[in-house]
């Protein structure tokens, strides 16, 4: 069967092949890396071939230089993540067919990390935050002696090979939205391995690490969009494990941040009226005695008020509100 | 066609405009809309994640009310619809969370049997209502009108609750209705992309820099305008826009309409029976590409 | 430019890392020189676990014995006695680094079967035992702060006055050539599965370490013993883990039969792996086959056991084959899986090249003799890779460093300036590649004999020649993969070499070594390892050395 594949070629050396053309910049924020050029190469492969059989016939058959980096080309090593169509996969793992868009497939460095040549980008932002969380057990003492192991639960060792099965290829962090508008987040793979640690129950440092996961850049940096669960091969699916980290923060007093406010001011409001009321949820959320925030906030509450946005100065409650505060009252927890 | 009407706070709060718009074009669409007022708010994913017992419990009390209805219960909200369907495929998938729910919303007089579909107006057009009767109701083409598909991240992912395994069809709808509309859809990466407003109340820059970026984005592919499922997208991306503008130092203006908005037009309804004379940025130089004043 | 350290370790995968940390316990300056980052290391790939005596019912002598019999007798035991008896500490010492190692009800490590062994001895997590031990190995070497040169290619030792005193290395990302300095090198470069096709390697697995070391004066050992691993997946040859047979799984042939009754009736489908591939090679050879494979069947394990221990292997049949085997039985044949042979070490690690080491799959000190035991590579790497990071680590305090080795690096960037500038001929490395490697799969694989050796090695020598002619591809400096690539195959030319002229030598059948000639095992003659020594340009010397035998004699091998 022909594939057409449409590759991003990059090269700091600035030799490109002549039917080479050149692609638009992309867009913010989409732009960490140069304009690249794409080059349309055409395959012949069984109809079950993935990416990457492409890629490596291209690679050994038709131009040697195209760079692209694999090992097992079975989903394990995490090499080959790059863009396919636009969106962060596994080369190795992403059927042609299912990606042919148009007649081709385009593949090409994520722009949101910088490009070191055609579809091979430097990681060093990836690893960076993999290494800022104490990715390592801080073990609890006393540690048994060499010819005995912790005495753990199989359960609790098995909730985390879902963590444990991250194969670090960067595919969630390479299409993180909260990562594009802020580098310093320290992201979905960092973070799914903070919980990989922080939820083993030989390690003897849980607190120490939700206090350093709560500060900037941490679990409160996400934006809760599920992007890194949908491009996760492994089915890691971060963001399952950075809201249980945010979970277990607050659990564990880690309550002066907006990101709590917001949470508690939410509640607060549900409770006692069945509805969001967004008139003091931002407020709220900012802290009444956070000044400089709140004035931030002032010309678009006015914008809104202007244009007939604002919420009714009076919030309803919702009918049957009673109902609502019982629940709140049996299993509301922290919020009743 | 009966369905159990949820709204969500939002509709009746900071966008009134998505309450009534949705509202106007139900007769067209032969929907006969029973509203849930006694359903709390779903908590927005913020509950489920600090306290899934209590998000189930709540959403398993509006589930309940919508069975006893005996109609599926409709959406007009990207998040409304996600935290809903979150919380039914768990309740149907664990039995013992569906127990826990049940025993709590029991006091309250309610059980939930695991029945009630979840679907958002935008699904309905398309799996209910039907795309034909759809195009029947058309009076005003919107011919002329490049629209920016903005679906919202919670009607999309995570796709397993959502039944986009199954219907993966859902990720298009958008695009097929600006179409069937008689208007140009535009294609962008943003469309799928998070708003950014889960992250407005704390970390305010970025998350307007995040919703900018995508307006910018649509403008730059010859967008007139941007149409949502969802109005927690539209708080950040129509409220905070000015804002969004200042943070990226970059003009924008760039109108964002809510789905019915977009339906009501097409139905031919006034600009001022949708409320389109009500947002921040002016649907002005938009509605005159149709032959529309405000 | 230059750099100096203590200890070079070559290779990032678990015998690299864990000879890194050794090291760097011992004191020494270490540093890491990996063509790829750690984590995308070959050791992810396995899947199953790792064996140690560890359970009351369980000896270290057991654990031994069985390695040994594995081995058909090749294994030197006195290697064997120290695998076993450490295979404990160092497992829980992972244990205790964070490895979430499966547990019995008891909350202690919980145990599954795997094939040659006496009782269930493999300690594992889930089907991904090697990501989790290499993950968690990497993150201590973070911990540590060792060095890693990462994406960084050797093209050559350093040798001066007889011994091993670093390397040069291509930067990929720069195309920078540098010298490395050290007082010793740990050589943790991996296997050769590349040389074969197909094969459950990854593309990375090319032989680096093993030609390296030996035109460096290290010689290589048992080299003709090649496992095949009896599944592999129909069409990729992507590894099916031997846990699946350990959880219950059974071989069947196109009757439907479980033909393994036929060739191992006590263990059946957990026979050695040599054993096993043989026999499912005899079902397909004799008509019993399905497309050249046969059935793997898991589906009255069910969805639980499937989905929670072997969730890996179902993702793989699922995504290549489009197979369900909670439903379907998957088409499996034997492929090359490991090489038993490699560069001669001691049970420190130390080659016969004062300053040079090596641990891993490239070496052989030897445990696995003619057949390695499923389970034992995971702790081959952690055993000796330890054992060789402190020994030289212990070396350094001793040794003087070298100031020298800057003309080396001068001759090593004229070598591949000539590589970059040599014109096309009609070859290109990847079809010369996929040539030798179909002819070794055919001529050396799990059936030989001396005719079809004797053309192997004439084609090697044809290979060779064209070899020295190839051009590069890519003329550009910044990560030229297409020089990588051309110098690998320089690597795989003296591993295919080396591969059948040991095959050549032994004229019997053990282990792996099927000789269609000399079918039976002869302890008379061959109780002994093949050597080879690089000679230059002439032929290699072929020695012998006999086998370490402590108290286990050879004795017929049934299952």
């Amino acid at each position: 069967m022909q594939f057409t594949i449409e590759v991003g070629r990059y090269n700091p050396e600035g030799r490109y092949a002549d039917n080479a053309i050149p692609g638009e910049p992309f867009p913010a924020p989409w732009n960490r890396s140069p304009v690249r050029r794409y080059q349309t190469y055409t395959v012949d492969l069984p109809e079950h071939a993935v990416v990457l059989d492409a890629l490596i016939e291209i690679r050994e058959y038709q131009d040697q230089s195209l760079a692209v980096r694999c090992a097992c080309r079975s989903a394990i090593c995490g090499s080959c993540a790059m863009w396919i169509n636009g969106h962060a996969n596994l080369a190795c793992k992403s059927k042609l067919q299912a990606f042919t868009k148009d007649g081709k497939t385009r593949v090409e460095s994520p722009p949101s990390m910088p490009v070191i040549r055609d579809l091979v980008c430097d990681m060093a932002p990836f690893w960076e935050k993999h290494l800022a969380v104490k990715p390592w057990l801080q073990n609890k003492q006393p540690i048994p002696p060499p010819d005995e192991e912790y005495r753990v639960p199989n359960a609790a060792m098995e909730e985390l090979i879902q963590e444990v099965s991250c194969i670090s290829c960067g595919a969630c962090l390479m299409d993180c939205e909260s990562f594009a508008v802020n580098s310093e987040f320290l992201g979905p793979q960092a973070l799914a391995q903070a919980y990989r640690y922080t939820g083993d129950p030989r390690d003897a440092e849980t607190k120490e690490r939700l206090g350093q996961y709560s500060e900037s850049g941490g679990i409160w940096d996400c934006t809760h969009c599920y992007e890194c669960v949908a491009q996760c091969p492994k089915g890691v699916a971060p963001l399952d494990q950075i809201l249980k980290l945010r979970k277990l923060a607050v659990d564990a007093g880690f309550t002066n941040n907006a990101g709590t406010r917001h949470a508690d001011a939410f509640a607060e409001s549900v409770r006692d009226s069945g509805r969001l009321n967004e008139l003091t949820l931002m407020p709220k959320s900012i802290g009444y005695f956070n000044v400089i925030e709140q004035l931030k906030v002032l010309p678009s509450a006015f914008n809104m008020l202007r244009a007939g946005k604002l919420p009714p100065l009076i919030h309803h409650k919702i009918p049957g509100l009673k109902r609502i505060k019982a629940i709140f009252e049996r299993v509301g927890g922290r919020f009743k | 066609m009966k369905v159990a009407f949820y709204p969500g706070c939002v509709s009746k709060g900071a966008c009134p405009e998505l309450y009534v718009s949705a509202t106007a074009i139900a007769e067209p669409l032969g929907l006969e809309l029973h509203e849930l007022t006694q359903a709390p708010c779903t908590g927005a994913g913020v509950l489920s994640e600090q306290n899934p017992e209590l998000a189930d419990a709540l959403n398993g009390l509006t589930l309940a009310m919508a069975e006893a209805q005996d109609a599926d219960l409709m959406t007009i909200c990207s998040t409304c619809q996600g935290v809903l369907s979150n919380h039914n495929y768990h309740l149907q998938q664990d039995p013992g969370r569906m127990d826990r729910a049940n025993a709590t919303i029991a006091d309250q007089g309610f059980r939930y049997g695991g029945t009630t579909k979840v679907k958002h107006l935008l699904w309905m057009l398309f799996e209910d209502i039907g795309i034909d009767r759809v195009a029947a109701r058309i009076k005003r083409k919107l011919t002329g009108l490049k629209i920016a598909p903005f679906y919202g991240c919670y009607i999309l992912r995570p796709v397993e609750s959502l039944g986009l395994r199954e219907r993966p069809e859902r990720k298009t709808y958008l695009e097929r209705l600006i179409a069937l509309l008689g208007a140009e859809p535009v294609e962008y990466r943003g469309s799928t992309k998070c708003c950014g407003f889960p992250m407005l109340t704390f970390n305010r820059d970025k998350a307007l820099a995040m919703g900018g970026n995508h307006i910018i984005e649509a403008k730059e592919k010859g967008a007139d305008l941007l149409v949502t499922p969802c109005p927690l997208c539209h708080l950040n991306l129509d409220g905070q826009q000015p804002d969004a503008a200042r943070v990226l130092k970059q003009e924008i203006d760039v109108p964002i309409f809510h789905l019915p908005q977009l339906l009501g037009l097409a139905f031919g309804l006034e600009p001022e029976q949708l409320r389109l004379n009500h947002h921040v940025v002016s649907t002005k130089g938009a509605l005159e590409k149709i032959e529309l004043k405000v | 430019m230059t750099r100096d350290h203590d200890v070079l370790v070559l290779g990032a995968g678990l015998a690299g890392m864990r000879a890194a940390l050794e090291a760097a316990r011992g004191g020494a300056d270490v540093a890491i020189v990996t063509k790829v980052h750690p984590i995308r290391s070959h050791s992810s790939a396995a899947q199953g676990g790792i064996n140690a005596a560890i359970s009351e019912e369980d000896s270290w002598e057991s654990h031994a014995f069985d390695t040994v019999k594995g081995s058909d007798y090749l294994a030197d035991q006195d290697a064997v006695e120290i695998m076993a008896q450490e295979a404990p500490s160092d497992i829980i010492e992972f244990e205790h680094m964070g490895v979430i190692f499966y547990r019995g009800p008891d909350g202690k490590l919980g145990k599954r079967a795997f094939g040659g062994a006496s009782l269930a001895r493999t300690y594992f997590v889930g089907d991904i035992t090697g990501q989790a031990l290499l993950v968690t190995l990497y993150d201590q070497i973070l911990k540590a702060g060792v060095k890693v040169y990462e994406e960084w290619f050797a093209t050559e030792l350093f040798m001066e006055g007889g011994a091993c005193r670093g390397m040069v290395a291509l930067e990929m990302i720069t195309g920078e050539l540098h010298l490395l300095r050290s007082k010793a090198v740990i050589v943790a470069s991996g296997g050769l599965g590349r040389l074969y096709e197909p094969s459950t390697n990854a593309l990375i697995c090319t032989g680096d370490g093993y030609s390296l070391a030996y035109r460096a004066g290290a010689p290589l050992m048992d080299m003709e013993m090649v496992q095949y691993h009896p599944t592999t997946l129909a069409g990729s040859g992507f590894l099916m883990t031997e846990a699946a047979r350990g959880e219950g799984a059974y071989l069947l042939n196109s009757e439907g039969e479980r033909f393994m009754k036929r060739y191992a009736p006590n263990k059946m489908e957990l026979a050695a792996r040599d054993v096993t591939s043989r026999a499912e090679a005899t079902e397909i050879a004799e008509g019993r086959g399905i497309d050249g494979n046969v059935l793997l069947d898991l589906r009255h394990l069910g969805p639980d056991v499937i989905l929670k221990k072997l969730p890996q292997i179902h993702e793989m049949a699922l995504d290549y084959l489009g197979i369900d085997m909670i439903k379907d039985p998957v088409p499996v044949r034997p492929g090359m899986h490991y090489q038993m042979g490699g560069i001669k070490t001691d049970v420190d690690g130390a080659t016969s090249v004062p300053g040079l080491y090596a641990a891993g799959e490239v070496a052989c000190v030897s445990v696995h003799g003619g057949n390695r035991l499923g389970a034992n590579s995971l702790l081959d790497t952690i055993v000796f890779g330890r054992r060789s990071g402190k020994a030289s680590a212990e070396y350094v305090k001793r040794t003087a460093a070298s100031t020298g080795g800057e003309d080396l690096l001068a001759s090593e960037q004229a070598r591949l300036q000539e590589l970059l500038q040599r014109p096309y001929t009609g070859d290109t490395p990847a079809g010369l590649r996929l040539e030798l490697a179909v002819m070794m799969d055919k001529k050396v694989g799990l059936y030989r004999n001396e005719a079809g050796l004797r053309e192997a090695l004439a084609a090697i020598e044809g290979y060779k020649q064209r070899y020295a002619r190839i051009a590069v591809g890519d003329k550009g400096r910044v990560f030229n993969q297409a020089l990588e690539f051309v110098l690998e195959l320089g690597y795989l030319l003296d591993c295919g070499e080396a591969i059948i002229r040991a095959a050549l030598e032994r004229k019997e059948s053990r282990g792996a070594h099927t000789h269609t000639e000399h079918p039976d095992r002869n302890d008379a003659e061959w109780l002994k390892h093949v050597v080879l020594t690089h000679r230059g340009g002439r032929e290699p010397e072929v020695s012998h050395v006999p086998v370490t035998i402590t108290r286990w004699k050879p004795e017929v091998r049934t299952y």
